[in-house]
């Protein structure tokens, strides 16, 4: 079983990244599983999304998890705890305008662990317009894992975002690529 | 009392306590067994309005305020509705149509139920002149 | 038969269903976190997807009592609430049921005020156990999905001819994403089939009074008219469930079981818990515990049979219950305990009083649960207190 938590804050689209990624894995015919920790807060509240990909039909409906991926779509929350929960082979991809070595100086607690930067933010005001960090973090996500090769999953995503008007599609899949291309 | 023939067995109701107005199509005026028309409220009555067709004004009033349409209207020869008759198997003798009646004197008034019409309309009382 | 693969949420799953439905009203006063399903809704309104009507009204008790004025005009209805809102209908369910109007209502469960929660129990199912409803509970967005064709069908049934609430967990099935088939529009509506009213109301030719007044001479023959038909409602529940296994392959009982035959230790519960502690009894399995799971699907008519076939030979039964029963044991305990009485059964019996408010519920909970069991069929008689709680926080709490 494949498990991912997301750090976001309310509106910047984790849920319907966790959401997206469950379509393009139920395509490829695995079983998934994505639901959030909700809240009465309103937008800019920190919460939590997840994720759970298997062969087999997933019937846990506890939240506790101990993910693969601890995926960070808001620079700010590196400064809070989001280290609970994690198991050894855990990684990390955050979306910061830092280096490696800015972000371990900032916050120490990431020593020792396996964590790859990302500017999502940057990347999505650039390509789609807006700071919608979701879609290129998953671009990140494909290169880290390796779940699929980035041209099938880009193409995925711009089916899945076919309702939308063609210029933010496009803007999602240059994201997506973009990411992919830049995570260290 | 209620009547014994409406006091079935659980298994012969209607499921959801469906009551139906008529058998067969309305226009055949068929009245179902449950329908209010069939069961009589005569004997609720002490008294019992009586009509005075003398002082009648035909507006209606009392047509519009009886709670169990026990005012029965008619029409007269150029079609203009007027009062007809009271159904004294549903009326219940509340009085009310005898308080919205506006002549003077009261074209309907209370009486005891037993007292025959006739003696009841030789009882009416006279005008009453405003002080 | 080709069945579509796709990724919902419970709550979508429900509005999808209803549009198979080709339902004629939706009256609906929005709730977290049953809100998705109407709006969802409203949007196939909007977009031309399907052709009935979608009422707004002002309040869940306006709600149901539209539901009731449409379903008696002679209407395919449906609607969905929650918590609070749940509650400001429980009036009007009892009006639904004893005028015999087939609504399906999905409720997505969640805990009732005060103090204010929008999380999932199922204080709002168990405020409606007498509603005179049948009531059937699904534990995934593909359960929710197949329950709810199944509802109208059963619902609108001439020999059941009751209301049906589906009940999901609110957040861990309503805004919980899974992939899951669903049936092709024309077969799912094939599989509901026509709407046929019975005695409506918007019929001149056949004026008819609903729900009329029944004092002394008559109150007991038509509630127990209503009696007997949610017990007619097993054989049909049980025909549909048997076609929509033919239709779709997916099979549905009124009680699920899983490693009971040999279980010395059983857990039962209803909902969203139910897929947690199959993983619970595969972790204590491979240890060689001899555990089990009953998880009871129809709620109401409540099927004492079928649940008594499980229970005649464990040791313990551990009933779960996801509401505060706040003076006695909780509600799905005591049915178990009264099954556990007319057949003589002796099992020690405990109660965990779990998971308010969406308080979590894990895999080591249920282990832990399971093991504490243990220790009252190693003594042969309870040693653990009778009413016990999990993952609460403070001293420990336990009643008897
Ligand atoms: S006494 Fe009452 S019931 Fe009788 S006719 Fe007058 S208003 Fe109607
Ligand atoms: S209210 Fe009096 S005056 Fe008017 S119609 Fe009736 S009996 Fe006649």
């Amino acid at each position: 079983m494949l498990e991912l938590r997301w750090h976001s804050r309310a509106g910047q689209g984790a849920v319907t990244g966790v959401k997206a990624l469950c379509d393009v894995m139920a395509h490829e015919g695995k079983h998934v599983q994505g639901f959030s920790v909700y809240g009465a807060e309103k937008r800019g509240a920190p919460m939590n999304a997840f994720n759970r990909v298997d062969e087999n039909p997933i019937i846990d409906h506890s939240k506790a998890m101990k993910p693969d991926y601890v995926l960070v779509i808001d620079p700010s929350l590196v400064y809070t705890d989001i280290h609970y929960d994690i198991k050894e082979t855990t990684k990390y991809i955050i979306t910061t305008h830092l280096s490696k070595e800015e972000l371990l100086e900032a916050v120490p607690a990431f020593a020792g662990k396996e964590i790859y930067l990302v500017d999502c933010i940057k990347i999505s005001q650039e390509e789609i317009g807006r700071a919608m960090p979701n879609t290129p973090m998953l671009g990140a996500l494909m290169k880290v894992s390796g779940l699929f090769e980035i041209d099938d999953f880009a193409g995925s995503m711009e089916k899945l975002l076919y309702k939308f008007p063609q210029k933010i599609i496009d803007g999602n899949v240059k994201a997506i690529k973009r990411a992919y291309a830049e995570v260290k | 009392m209620t009547e014994e023939h409406l006091l079935k067995g659980w298994e012969e109701f209607e499921p959801g306590a469906t009551l139906f107005s008529f058998e067969g199509k309305p226009d055949q005026e068929v009245h179902h067994e449950n329908n209010s028309v069939q069961h009589s409220v005569a004997d609720w009555r002490v008294d019992k309005p009586v009509h005075n067709k003398e002082f009648c004004i035909d507006c209606q009033f009392c047509w519009v305020y009886c709670p169990d349409t026990s005012i029965i209207p008619d029409v007269d020869d150029k079609g203009k509705g007027i009062f007809g008759h009271i159904d004294y198997k549903h009326c219940k003798g509340c009085g009310i149509c005898v308080d919205v009646c506006p002549t003077n004197p009261k074209s309907l008034l209370m009486f005891a139920d037993h007292l025959p019409v006739e003696e009841a309309l030789r009882q009416w009382p006279e005008k009453e002149e405003k002080k | 038969m080709e069945q579509n693969r796709i990724v919902w949420d419970g709550n979508m799953a429900a509005s999808q269903a209803m549009r198979q439905a080709k339902i004629d009203v939706v009256a609906a006063y929005p709730i977290t976190p049953s809100t998705p399903i109407v709006q969802n809704y409203s949007q196939f309104v909007a977009d031309g997807d399907v052709d009935g009507e979608f009422v707004m009204v002002e309040s869940e008790h306006s709600a149901m009592s539209a539901c009731v004025g449409a379903a008696s005009a002679g209407g395919r209805v449906a609607t969905a609430t929650s918590s609070q809102g749940y509650a400001l209908m429980i009036e009007v369910l009892y009006q639904a049921s004893g005028m015999r109007l087939p609504i399906v209502l999905n409720a997505v469960n969640r805990a009732l005020a005060a103090p204010l929660n929008i999380h999932g129990d199922h204080s709002d199912m168990y405020l409606g156990r007498d509603a005179g409803w049948i009531n059937m509970v699904a534990n995934n967005p593909q359960e929710v999905y197949d329950l709810n064709l199944c509802a109208f069908k059963i619902a609108e049934d001439y020999s059941v001819r009751l209301p049906v609430a589906v009940n999901q967990d609110g957040f861990l099935v309503s805004h919980t994403t899974e992939a899951l088939n669903y049936l092709p529009d024309d077969e799912a509506y094939k599989f509901i089939g026509d709407y046929k009213p019975h005695n409506p109301m918007l019929d001149p030719e056949k004026p008819v009074t609903y729900g009329a007044q029944t004092e002394g001479e008559w109150h007991y023959e038509h509630k127990m008219r209503h009696e007997h038909a949610m017990y007619n409602s097993f054989g049909v529940i049980e025909k549909v469930l048997a076609e929509y296994k033919e239709l779709s392959g997916r099979e549905y009982k009124f009680v699920e079981t899983y490693q009971v035959d040999d279980a010395e230790e059983i857990i039962i519960c209803m909902g969203s818990v139910a897929g947690t502690t199959q993983l619970a009894v595969d972790k204590l399995r491979a240890e060689g515990k001899k555990v089990g799971l009953v998880s009871v699907r129809l709620w109401r008519p409540f099927p004492k049979e079928e649940l008594a076939k499980y229970l005649g030979k464990t040791k313990t039964i551990t009933v779960l219950d996801r509401s505060a029963p706040l003076g006695s044991t909780g509600a799905l305990y005591n049915e178990v305990a009264a099954v556990m009485v007319d057949n003589g059964y002796n099992a020690v019996l405990l109660n965990y009083v779990y998971g308010l408010g969406g308080r979590d519920m894990t895999i080591d909970h249920l282990t832990e649960i399971f093991n504490s069991a243990k220790e009252c069929s190693d003594a042969g008689k309870r040693v653990k207190p009778l009413i016990q709680t999990i993952n609460l926080r403070g001293k420990e709490l336990s009643f008897y």
